[in-house]
């Protein structure tokens, strides 16, 4: 979780993902992204999510048990037939496991999705119109954050756990409830870009051309940002996979239906780690470090990707380099003195 | 700004984001739909048998909540209370007050969560400073172990060392925090028994910190190695492991208001461990009182956690005023 | 070496480009510091004159290469090469000491969370590691008083300074440790005229004083370098192409890069007001791959038909050097400055 307060704190001293201004004033400068060079890592990252999100979607196709059939009694170990063994209910823990996946991916989703709207309209809004509007949103945003969000998020879903509409009590009332309480980070790493870009000269352009504000928005200053919302959004799918998990944990999960942190639920409650029925627990514990390991880890490819001064270089160029360097070295080495003698 | 007007700044702020926290946490058990009052008010509204148990919790609810007063009456009567150290009385335990049944998990969350944010910023901030300056496959490698452990929840690294190191090997007891047959007390034989309850949750805690900082501190600083002032050092011929100081004092600066945004989600992963081990802290009083429906706790609880919280940020924010200098030290225009 | 403060030989330093391959920013440079003099090294952005001051301060930093080079000054002579094992150690000790850099923009040349007078600690400590603390103050307080700059700056911080404080604090600290060779890069551009006055004027007085036996002035700025340098040394595509007496430029430039150079400088006369600046045609070179010959030649009003088969050697006429083939078939002769009448 660190990961989100650095990235955006880091977002807020460094100043923009924009080139320097360049130097004929006509000249609109590149957005960050246009320059792309990706990296090992990012395709290590994307390869992982690709996996899980094929075991979470794809796999039920294949598989033959369902997700609530009772195939077993209470924590049968891993046969043959059932790869990953039963859990407390009996069911088939394989086919829970993608089940969750997929209501875990999908919660990210929405949660993550949400949280990012809500967060970068009122991140652009802040900075680009500044002023009074600014410091309003920015109190309210920094109030929000100073609060922690387990606490709103217990708060709220105990209640909705009694209540009488069904809508709210699943998967996606719960990312609802996440995605309305995470967009803080966002919100306050994108006013830190959008007040920048909006000192620009392309925008003072589209200004005296008689764009509209929202034109403006959507046209001129959103590309600017377009790297750092990729990356806001990347870690608030990871930050809402990891809330939904922690409170389905703590018993204020989705009712009814699987999810990894639900999983590790019932494993707690049924006493799977003291009986050492590993395959209830460590399967989405596994799943729920990988994807969160996998949206990080892209996090930060896409970081070097856009940022250029945390880029280290291509290991096998460098050397190669060196090493012609050296000879050439070498060589002038010889030239000169040889030069000096006949001097 | 000058450091007086920050420390004015920062002290009405904490102060509001306070009662904005203290409101919420009265106002959504009783506004969002489905919660505690509503259904408890609609069952017993329903008429018929309502067993003794029911009755007791109707007429708990009417007390701590004054169901018969106005909204702002109650908030008035829930802050004054609370001040004076009544937060009610649980549920489940029936009448045993909630402030006692804090006092007895508190310590045992402060004795897990405090030295693991303290040591955990610590070594995560020099071990990422070192990874960053050194570079190489050493920088690789730390990176790569950070952001893995940095990227999991603490519960599931909980899990993976109760289950390998305590089931498993039998290195570590499987949970709880202290033998059976032990009570608490002060004495040495009790902690001395208690510390190896200590350790796995302990750990868990601290790696994962650590591997959180390093990540930070690592992209700072390379971000400051690219800065005018290691050139222009470098150029008068200071030395590395200096030169390495001025990046982590210059560093450091963004990770202390990192620190302090962090405490707050810190808190949440780091009371699922504690159920994961049967750590008799917060989290565990918070998963029973939610099980069981406790209102009166969970609400002291979150109460509870949001003030440390605040508590917790307000310190970090206050010395990162003293550190700076561009705070402590304002401008002084010398021509 | 009589006379003669610094003479660097042959200095060669490459960028390595993302493509792999190492592009020569400076190429085969020579270039001497008369005792007591400051000598200007100018040229258009990009030609490589802060990459040889770079490479004479011994500060290269990867992807900056100083692949070879020799310094000679006063009696000690330093390999300039940063590939050689143990280069960086070696001229550790001479950082500051020897040579030292006083670097564009000082605005943030000084970490935000040091005293002034801290860093003077360390950059005493770094070369005489028993310095005491009052020793440091000592020298850099009577620096401060002999320069006649207020001494409590020692107990600020970078950012309670202005931008021209600021500068002058950089330049002192610079020349703390009385480096034989100061080199100034563009410390002029970023002040407004009255701060440029006085950062010269410290810079002549401390020369005067014998602090630095002699200065590199690099800047694009001519006009403040006419008023400040004895020689100037004019630079194009990481070479140098002409070399001189300050005032002999001026008046008898002696090749077509800084005939265009001078005559593109404003001089607010009454006759100015009937020129045209004229401008150089076209742009400076790519120097991964630079033009054959001589690398002004695509540029050159002058250019002869061997200027594209072969790179000039200097010609050297007293104390001017030039390396041009239309200079040595008009030996003596001023090029003739083109001046477009409105």
């Amino acid at each position: 979780m660190t990961n989100i307060q650095s990235s955006a704190v880091a977002a807020e001293t460094e100043g923009p993902l924009l080139p320097p201004e360049p130097s004929t004033p006509k000249a609109k400068a590149k957005p960050a992204w246009r320059s792309l060079n990706f990296g090992p890592r990012l395709w290590v990252s994307a390869g992982l999510i690709v996996i899980i999100a094929l075991l979470a979607f794809v796999g039920p196709l294949f598989y033959p048990f369902a997700p609530d059939e009772k195939v077993g009694s209470l924590y049968d170990g891993p046969s043959a037939e059932h790869i990953l063994g039963t859990e407390n209910f009996g069911y088939d823990v394989l086919a829970v496991l993608m089940a969750s996946t997929r209501n875990s991916l999908i919660n990210g989703l929405l949660a993550g999705t949400l949280a990012v709207v809500i967060g970068v309209f009122i991140g652009i809004l802040a900075g680009y119109i500044g002023g009074w509007l600014e410091e309003l949103l920015m109190g309210m945003t920094n109030i929000v954050l100073a609060i922690p969000s387990i606490v709103i998020l217990i708060l709220i879903s105990i209640s909705l756990q009694s209540t009488d509409i069904p809508f709210l009590k699943g998967i996606v009332g719960l990312a609802l409830v996440i995605g309305i309480t995470s967009w803080p980070w966002t919100a306050r790493a994108v006013r830190a870009q959008a007040s920048s870009v909006a000192t620009r000269e392309h925008i003072d352009v589209a200004k005296l051309s008689g764009a509209r504000t929202g034109g403006i928005l959507i046209f001129d200053v959103l590309p600017y940002l377009a790297s750092y919302v990729v990356m806001a959004w990347v870690l608030q799918l990871a930050s809402a996979i990891l809330a939904e998990s922690t409170l389905s944990m703590l018993g204020l999960g989705p009712s009814g239906t699987n999810s990894l942190g639900m999983q590790l639920h019932w494993a707690l409650a049924f006493q799977a780690v003291a009986t050492g029925a590993w395959w209830a627990f460590l399967p989405p514990t596994i799943v729920l470090t990988l994807i969160s390991f996998a949206l990080l880890y892209l996090q930060s490819s896409l970081d070097e990707v856009f940022n250029p001064r945390l880029r280290r270089g291509k290991k096998k160029h460098l050397a190669q380099a060196a090493a012609r360097r050296a000879e050439a070295a070498k060589q002038l080495a010889e030239q000169n003195q040889r030069a000096e003698v006949t001097a | 700004m000058g450091l007086r007007r920050y420390l004015a700044n920062k002290t009405v702020w904490y102060l509001g984001a306070l009662l904005v926290a203290v409101v919420l946490n009265f106002l959504l058990p009783r506004v969002i739909p489905g919660n505690p009052v509503d259904v408890i008010v609609s069952r017993m509204g329903q008429g018929g048998q309502s067993s003794e148990a029911q009755a007791r919790v109707y007429e708990q609810f009417m007390r701590e909540f004054g169901l018969d007063q106005p909204l702002w009456s109650q908030f008035v009567t829930y802050v004054t209370s609370a001040f004076q150290g009544n937060l009610g009385a649980s549920f489940s335990f029936y009448p045993t007050p909630v402030a006692e049944l804090i006092a007895q998990s508190l310590p045992y969350t402060l004795v897990l969560q405090l030295p693991a944010i303290i040591l955990g910023w610590i070594i995560g901030n020099v071990l990422g400073a070192v990874a960053a300056y050194k570079g190489g496959s050493w920088d690789k490698s730390v990176f790569t172990t950070s952001l893995l452990f940095s990227s999991m929840p603490y519960y599931c690294l909980s899990i993976i060392l109760l289950y390998t190191l305590a089931v498993v090997l039998g290195w570590f007891p499987p949970g709880g925090a202290y033998s059976l047959g032990m009570s608490p007390e002060w004495s040495w034989e009790f902690f001395s028994d208690a510390l190896q309850f200590w350790w796995l949750p302990f750990i868990s805690l601290l790696v994962i910190n650590i591997g959180g900082q390093a990540v930070g501190m690592r992209s700072m600083a390379i971000y400051e190695l690219g800065s005018d002032y290691v050139n222009y050092s470098r150029s008068l011929g200071i030395g590395d492991r200096k030169m390495t100081t001025y990046i982590f004092n210059n560093a450091m600066l963004p990770q202390i208001t990192g620190l302090a945004l962090s405490i707050g989600t810190m808190v949440g992963g780091a009371l699922i461990t504690e159920l994961v081990f049967s750590y008799p802290g917060m989290g565990s009083l918070l998963f029973n009182a939610i099980a069981s429906n406790d209102y009166p706790v969970v609400q002291a609880v979150t109460l509870i956690i949001t003030v440390a919280v605040l508590v917790a940020n307000y310190a970090v924010e206050i010395l990162y005023g003293f550190i700076d200098p561009r705070i402590r030290a304002s401008k002084s225009g010398e021509k | 070496m009589s006379g003669i403060l610094m003479r660097a030989s042959n200095v060669t330093a490459v960028y390595a480009a993302d493509t792999g391959k190492d592009v020569p920013a400076v190429d085969n440079v020579t270039l001497e510091v008369p005792d007591g003099q400051i000598v200007g090294l100018a040229g258009e952005s990009g030609c490589g004159k802060s990459t040889l001051g770079n490479a004479l301060a011994m500060i290269a930093n990867p992807p900056l290469y100083v692949v070879a080079g020799k310094l000679e000054i006063s009696d000690t002579e330093i390999d300039l090469s940063t590939l050689a094992k143990g280069a960086n150690e070696v001229h550790r000790g001479h950082r500051g000491a020897t040579a030292s850099l006083l670097p564009q923009g000082a605005m943030n040349a000084i970490s935000p969370t040091l005293r002034i007078r801290d860093l003077v600690v360390d950059v005493m400590r770094a070369h005489k590691r028993d310095t005491t603390k009052a020793e440091a103050l000592d020298r850099a307080t009577d620096r401060l008083k002999m320069l006649e700059m207020p001494t409590r700056v020692l107990d600020s911080y970078s950012h309670q300074l202005s931008g021209g404080m600021k500068q002058r604090m950089v330049t002192v600290i610079s020349t703390l440790l009385n480096p034989q060779l100061l080199i100034a890069d563009e410390p002029t551009s970023a002040l407004d005229v009255s701060s440029q006055k006085a950062l010269i004027e410290m810079l002549l007085a401390m020369v005067e004083a014998k602090i630095m036996r002699g200065v590199i002035f690099i800047t694009h700025d001519l006009p403040v370098l006419s008023m400040v340098t004895d020689r100037l040394a004019i630079m194009y595509a990481g070479k140098i192409v002409e070399d001189g007496p300050t005032e002999e430029l001026v008046n008898n430039a002696r090749h077509p890069y800084t005939s265009a150079l001078l005559s593109s400088v404003l001089d607010p006369t009454e006759e100015t007001r009937t020129k045209h600046v004229l401008g150089i045609p076209g742009s400076p070179p790519n120097l991964g791959n630079p033009p054959s010959g001589c690398r002004f030649h695509p540029r050159c009003k002058f250019a002869m038909p061997a200027c594209k088969l072969e790179e000039p050697a200097f010609l050297h006429e007293g104390e001017h050097e030039v390396a041009c083939w239309w200079a040595m078939e008009h030996l003596n002769e001023t090029v003739p400055m083109e001046v477009n009448q409105a």
